[in-house]
């Protein structure tokens, strides 16, 4: 299948499901007589969505379109990793709360680093900790943006607020 | 005029501002030579610092930053052949073979005159173009603007290249239904928040911005795999020669500058076209100037083929300000973020931006030539050790580049909804990287979306529902015919090269 026909599938199916919704927002009581409601913009955007979507599935047809998505560039791609790398995002989203900001970006830094074959240990262990620790200080202390280093660190150091 | 212009002097060379345009331009100076980021993820990842700041210094930083992150481009270009930005990659023709030929000190120098001088010449226009421009938009109303905006993201996908006029057409759809999402501005219903109190608010721009450009750019690295090169490893740890030009170099290159950054400045004021285009077209005109012998230089170290591009596309920078201070329109990707940012520090550019901030609006555009200044003063010297930043392992740099990016928006709301919804819209642009439809489009059409419904909102209301709003007012007529020629413009073109290639055969 060709580059364009996927995207314009892709937004066939965004841009209806898009304007299956413009027919749920609310209307306000007299609405009938406003030149313009909260719908009426989405109302056009969606159809535009869904016109120009079917305009490029047709085109990638018509055109003969020879830009594939070759099966070869898509082995050659390291999708494994970078969905770990994308659980690690839900999962700093996840912590940044209850473990705090060093702890979890601590965690989070490492964990990439790993994913991507740094094997130096020392080197892991001093940048996370560097980078999450120097970070939270210019925050705090430059910034002045207070950031919660969570319940661990308090424990131990006290809560420098 | 000259009481702001003075006012702006004095804000833009206080020290706290000299301090911030130089730090602005060796972050992105750094971030635009790290291929694959350019100057939208450079300012993106930069916005988050500036809201403790006052609006003038936080712009000041965006400008050095914006000048910094293209120069950072030219330099992997010319070093490694791997332009950070597209607007750079015009550079590498004659950039690469220079420093493959051992001059690589002298393509840097070339480049960084050729920006400076490009530079220098677009304040000048700048100084009277926007102004001039601030005053006759004053006499604009709601249609004028719908219209602008209508035009503005027209051109975006015009300009696009041959064949990417339906894709950059759906993607400006796509920010501008994203634009949509949260409460109405006029009558207060929530639309499309599916009960979510996150999505009360809308959707965050620098949010989006940060998801569609630096996050999934560093991801696209990840799923890439592309290594650095042992050549590029070699190429970055050789000494990058002398940095001097000769006398006769200036020579040859002076009227090269001069008239691409005419060229630049006025591509760059144009909706949609920008630092690429510009300098794509400067190094074709250069190309079509020269002589036979000349010519044949071209694409193996010319010196005019350097200069060019280079002077463009810093004057097209410049020139993409003017509709962005002037009219409040945003002609480029890079100066979406831009207005995004004016917003979220309370500012509405336009021409009443030029009556009511009078020092901000200069001292951004002074701060821009000083900008320019410091990148040759303090950047140029200093390449060969920023350079050494290349070489640092990607397998350290990728999770430090995804962290600030997701920090930068958690920072704002202090809210982990916004860490998950950046990486659903990471995913999202890095699908639509891999099939190769464009991120800048859809980011001029999120943030033009809620102003655009609100002036069409406006203008309907004050034709009490008509549409002859649209051909009532000579200034919307204009615009709108300038649109429909533009619509027309990728149909009449293929058109017209089909016919060609017919009577070629």
């Amino acid at each position: 299948m060709t580059k364009n026909a996927i995207g314009s599938i892709f937004f066939l199916a965004f841009s209806s499901f898009y304007f299956f919704n413009v027919f749920s927002i609310k209307k306000m009581p007299m609405s009938q007589f406003d030149v313009m409601t909260a719908s009426t913009f989405p109302f056009y955007m969606g159809l535009a969505g869904i016109v120009i979507s079917l305009l490029i599935f047709i085109m990638s047809f018509v055109d003969k379109d020879t830009d594939f998505l070759e099966l070869s560039y898509i082995k050659s791609l390291d999708f494994k990793t970078t969905l770990y790398f994308i659980a690690a995002m839900i999962f700093y989203g996840f912590t940044i709360r209850s473990l705090g900001f060093i702890i979890s970006t601590v965690i989070f830094l490492a964990i990439g680093f790993v994913l991507l074959k740094e094997k130096n240990v020392k080197r892991i262990f001093l940048i996370s900790v560097g980078v999450s620790v120097g970070f939270y200080l210019i925050l705090n202390n430059v910034l002045g943006v207070y950031i919660d280093p969570g319940m661990v660190v308090e424990y131990f150091v006290g809560d420098q607020s | 005029m000259m009481d702001g212009v003075f006012a702006g002097v004095v804000t833009a060379f206080s020290v706290y501002n000299i301090l911030m345009v130089t730090v602005g331009c060796f972050a992105g100076t750094f971030i635009g030579m790290l291929p694959g980021l350019g100057p939208i993820s450079a300012i993106a990842l930069m916005i988050p610092i500036t809201y403790g700041m006052d609006p003038s210094s936080g712009l000041i930083l965006i400008a050095g930053v914006y000048y910094g992150a293209i120069f950072g481009g030219s330099t992997s270009s010319i070093l490694i052949n791997a332009p950070g930005v597209a607007g750079t990659v015009a550079s590498s023709f004659d950039g690469y073979p220079m420093a493959k030929g051992g001059q690589a000190g002298k393509a840097l120098a070339i480049a960084a005159y050729s920006s400076f001088s490009g530079g220098t010449i677009a304040a000048i226009f700048l100084l009277f173009a926007a102004p001039a421009l601030a005053k006759v938009s004053l006499s604009f109303q709601s249609s004028d603007y719908f219209a602008l905006m209508v035009l503005g993201l027209t051109a975006v996908a015009a300009f696009a290249g041959k064949g990417k006029f339906l894709k950059a057409a759906i993607m400006t759809i796509f920010g501008l239904m994203l634009a949509t999402v949260g409460t109405d501005s006029d009558s207060g219903i929530a639309r499309f928040t599916f009960g979510r109190l996150d999505l009360i608010d809308g959707i965050s721009f620098l949010l989006l911005a940060m998801a569609a450009f630096a996050l999934s750019e560093a991801m696209m690295n990840i799923l890439d795999k592309k290594e650095q090169t042992q050549q590029e490893k070699d190429e970055l740890n050789k000494s990058i020669g002398s940095l001097k030009l000769t006398r006769e170099e200036v020579k040859e290159m002076a009227p090269t500058v001069a008239r691409s950054s005419v060229l630049g400045f006025f591509v760059g004021v144009l909706p949609g076209a920008g630092a690429t285009i510009a300098s794509f077209l400067a190094y074709g005109m250069e190309r079509s100037f020269a002589n036979v012998k000349e010519k044949l230089k071209f694409g193996k170290g010319s010196i005019k083929g350097l200069a060019a591009p280079e002077s463009a596309n810093n004057a097209a920078c410049s020139g993409s300000f003017v509709p962005l201070l002037t009219l409040g329109i945003p002609g480029s990707g890079t100066t979406a973020i831009i207005l995004g940012a004016l917003i979220s520090y309370g500012i509405q550019p336009g021409p009443t931006m030029y009556v009511d901030n009078p020092t901000l609006f200069w001292s951004v555009i002074v701060s821009m030539y000083l900008g320019n200044l410091v990148l040759l003063v303090l950047n140029l010297p200093l390449i060969p050790y920023i350079a050494k930043l290349l070489t640092l392992p990607k397998q350290l740099l990728l999770p430090l580049i995804i962290f600030f990016s997701l920090i930068g928006v958690y920072l704002v709301t202090f809210n982990n909804f916004d860490i998950y919804m950046m990486t659903l819209f990471a995913v999202v642009a890095l699908f639509l990287r891999i099939i190769d439809f464009p991120m800048a489009p859809m980011i001029l059409g999120f943030i033009l979306g809620g102003m655009m419904e609100d002036n069409l909102r406006r203008a309907l209301t004050i034709s009490d529902g008509s549409l002859a709003f649209l051909w009532e007012r000579p200034i919307t007529l204009t615009i709108l015919i300038l649109t429909v020629i533009m619509l027309l413009m990728p149909l009449v073109s293929e058109i017209y090269g089909k016919m060609k290639k017919g009577k070629e055969i």
